[in-house]
């Protein structure tokens, strides 16, 4: 770009334009399109998370930093989301000061939309209003004319359509027009910050300027569809039907893919270690990194189904649904109905639901939310529980199934107990905070957008948890394979020599009472830094020999199944053992990810350690329980 | 219409058909007269569209009787029933 058009219109290089709007009016969609879907999302770090910046796509001029604030409803009484979008609004955020808004008014609700304008247009930048979801006004019997809607502002009004991106060029188009400059007295920056006042203001607005036109009887759709779902006796069969679509959808659709995985890895393994057997390189590469890694990449089909799954759910509008029908259970609890989202999202990662929970305006629902999450059972316990089961139950697929429906039963059942005690223990106020929730209009899905947006998560998720896995594996295969040798320093040993072994016998008496040797402990620690690497953990300190003809699952089962304690003999997988170790990782707080995303985003070491403290230790108290009374039942 | 004791006739003579919004029929349209509640909470009801004047109805009870959902301005709110008690409708 020549500096002269950067002097006349087109933005600097640190111009940031903010989209802005109330929840569901389509920021994200036109974020997305806007960017080309290119912007952060993975970063977790800080507060600024739910601040998405990406840049403009090339096309649509001079690239742009643009920043998606979350969704306000009102500036009354915020939710942290919101508190974090009014700051940045209103300029007082220290990070992001906007030089220009995208003010995003759902055409089909503009009277509410046009009142949180307000709070836009009283900050004196450089507005531009994009008119989403025109394609519904028809559904709700309306049509709005954008350019009288836009004299009577005084701003620019660009109908978009950010699923095909139509009108996006003509809204940067605006932006630059504008050259930076506000249209004095427009009419947005004089809405009244006095509800009352304000929602009177807009409506002889839209009255004045003659650009809403009813044509029909509202939305009936939405209302048809409500009318079932939300149905005294259909709605929770429909509810449950749809989760338990979601959970067997993950098993059934995701097989074909994992056995294409688990051959490719298998395959790429014995090939490198076959080209030179004896070198230490070749099989530090095969039976370690790439065993390791393969052992849970296996799984990454059932991690991406369920992202699609749930990005499907959250764009037809049914969460909210959800989050209705199941609010007075939710508040019974001392929860939220808004708990919903953060809970299911629990189910794929504690990670972004810890996040989601921002949506939970009062404080002490949001702790409590928090507080219960690392017990919805992650997708990273998926890998273990799956390898855990095929070695507990050596039959069909459909008992491993049913066992693993359990567990995810149990998982949201022991949650709602934890909350509901802890609630009853330590929170003595307990009025609850206001619902007041939208129900946006049930959309056809966009598979585009949302496939993207499934790659967006599963991509992020890779990258934090492939790191991990690949580091972790790599240092057990080295501890596990070397030692101390009289003479030499370090050289390669067996296994019951090396460091690996060395380190695991000193913790090895804690963990006999959960029936566990010292091998079983490597791998329960080394899941701290994610729980899936456990099974890259015990491929490698089982020896898990990548020149087998079998699929390396079964290579690994076969080594569990024979594995024995050194010293007495005895197997050390047996039932009792096998399910200690699935109570204790359905208790145990095994993710630092976790831990470290707690502490920043509660601002609260004590929290954070509490919760570490607190599952890891009932996990593992409750595995020796669970173990001791089946020993005593006579299970082995 | 209920009963009302001795101490609020007076207010009912100002207001006669003010009732809350969980009595009115399903789909009915009626006009809010005013809110009363907590400060805070409808200090927040009236920012997101629930003015007085303004038209709204009960779309939809939740089945376990509780959140109910309510059309206003063009939009569909779920209210938890305390809230929605809090509207008080011509």
């Amino acid at each position: 770009m020549s500096t002269e058009a950067a002097q006349t219109t087109a933005p600097s290089k640190d111009h940031v334009v903010c989209l802005v709007g109330m929840p569901n009016s389509g920021k994200t969609t036109l974020m997305n399109a806007l960017t080309g879907g290119n912007f952060k999302t993975a970063n977790y770090a800080g507060v600024t998370v739910s601040l998405l910046r990406g840049r403009s796509k090339p096309e649509y001029g001079t690239p742009r930093n643009i920043v998606d604030l979350p969704g306000v409803h009102s500036s009354v009484a915020p939710s942290p989301e919101e508190e974090l979008a009014v700051e940045v609004i209103e300029g007082r955020h220290s990070k992001v000061k906007p030089d220009a808004f995208i003010l995003v008014v759902d055409a089909t609700q503009l009277e509410r939309h046009l009142k949180f304008g307000g709070l836009v247009g009283r900050q004196g930048k450089p507005t531009v209003v994009a008119l989403t979801m025109v394609d519904l006004l028809d559904r709700t019997g309306q049509s709005v004319n954008a350019l009288k809607l836009s004299n009577a502002l005084g701003i620019p009004v660009v109908p978009v359509d950010p699923r095909t991106g139509r009108g996006v060029k003509e809204l940067f188009a605006a932006l630059d027009g504008l050259g930076g400059m506000v249209w004095m007295g427009n009419s947005l920056s004089e809405i009244s910050s006095e509800p009352i006042v304000a929602f009177k203001q807009v409506q002889e607005l839209l009255r004045r300027s003659g650009s809403v036109t009813r044509t029909a009887q509202p939305d009936s759709l939405t209302s048809r569809i409500d009318r079932f779902v939300l149905h005294r006796y259909f709605g929770f069969p429909v509810f449950f039907l749809v989760l338990i679509s979601l959970f067997a959808a993950i098993f059934w659709l995701a097989q074909p893919f994992m056995d294409l995985i688990e051959g490719a890895f298998s395959f790429a393994a014995s090939t490198l270690t076959s080209i030179a057997p004896d070198s230490v390189l070749m099989r530090f590469l095969g039976d370690g990194v790439l065993a390791g890694v393969g052992a849970v990449a296996v799984f990454f089909p059932q991690i991406m189904i369920l992202f699609f799954l749930m990005t499907l759910l959250e764009d037809s509008g049914y969460l909210a649904r959800g989050a209705t029908l199941v609010d007075r259970p939710l508040s019974y609890l001392g929860l939220h109905g808004r708990s919903f989202v953060p809970m299911l999202s629990g189910f794929a990662c504690a990670i972004p639901a810890v996040f989601a929970a921002r949506a939970i305006p009062a404080r002490r629902e949001r702790l409590l939310t928090i507080w219960i999450l690392p017990l919805m059972s992650c997708s990273a316990r998926l890998p273990v529980y799956a390898l855990l089961l095929a070695a507990l139950l050596s039959g069909a697929a459909w008992q491993a199934g049913i066992a693993l429906a359990a567990i995810y039963v149990s998982s949201l059942l022991i949650g709602s107990l934890v909350a509901g005690l802890t609630a009853r223990i330590f929170i003595k106020h307990r009025q609850p905070s206001l619902l007041a929730m939208e129900l946006p209009a049930y959309r056809v899905p966009r598979w585009w957008p949302i496939l993207r947006m499934t790659w967006a998560r599963g991509s992020a998720y890779l990258k934090r948890a492939g790191v991990p896995i690949m580091i972790v594996s790599a240092v057990l295969w080295v501890i596990s394979n070397f030692g101390y040798v009289p003479g030499a320093p370090i050289a390669s040993t067996p296994m019951e020599r090396s460091f690996a072994s060395e380190l695991g016998q000193k913790i090895e008496p804690v963990l006999r009472p959960m029936g566990a040797d010292w091998r079983v402990g490597v791998g329960l620690i080394s899941a701290f830094a994610a729980r899936e690497v456990f099974v890259s953990s015990m491929a490698i300190v089982f020896h898990v020999d990548s020149a087998d003809e079998q699929t390396q699952q079964e290579g690994l089962l076969d080594q569990m199944r024979t594995a024995t304690f050194a010293d007495t003999g005895q197997k050390i997988f047996t039932p009792a053992s096998i399910v200690g170790l699935i109570v204790f990782f359905f208790f145990s707080l095994q993710c630092f990810s976790t831990v470290a995303v707690v502490r920043k985003e509660m601002d609260s070491w004590k929290l954070a350690g509490l919760q570490l403290l607190f599952y890891t230790g009932l996990g593992y108290s409750l595995a020796v329980i669970t173990v001791q009374t089946l020993r005593a039942f006579g299970v082995a | 219409m209920k009963v009302e004791n001795d101490s609020r006739f007076h207010l009912q003579l100002m207001d006669p058909v003010a009732r809350p919004l969980t009595a009115v029929a399903l789909n009915k349209s009626v006009r809010i007269e005013r809110l009363d509640g907590p400060r805070q909470d409808c200090a927040r009801l009236l920012d997101l569209g629930f003015t007085p004047g303004e038209e709204i109805s009960v779309t939809q009870w939740a089945p376990l009787g509780d959140p109910l959902v309510v059309r206003v301005r063009g939009a569909l709110l779920a209210l938890r029933k305390r809230e929605a008690a809090w509207i008080l409708v011509e």
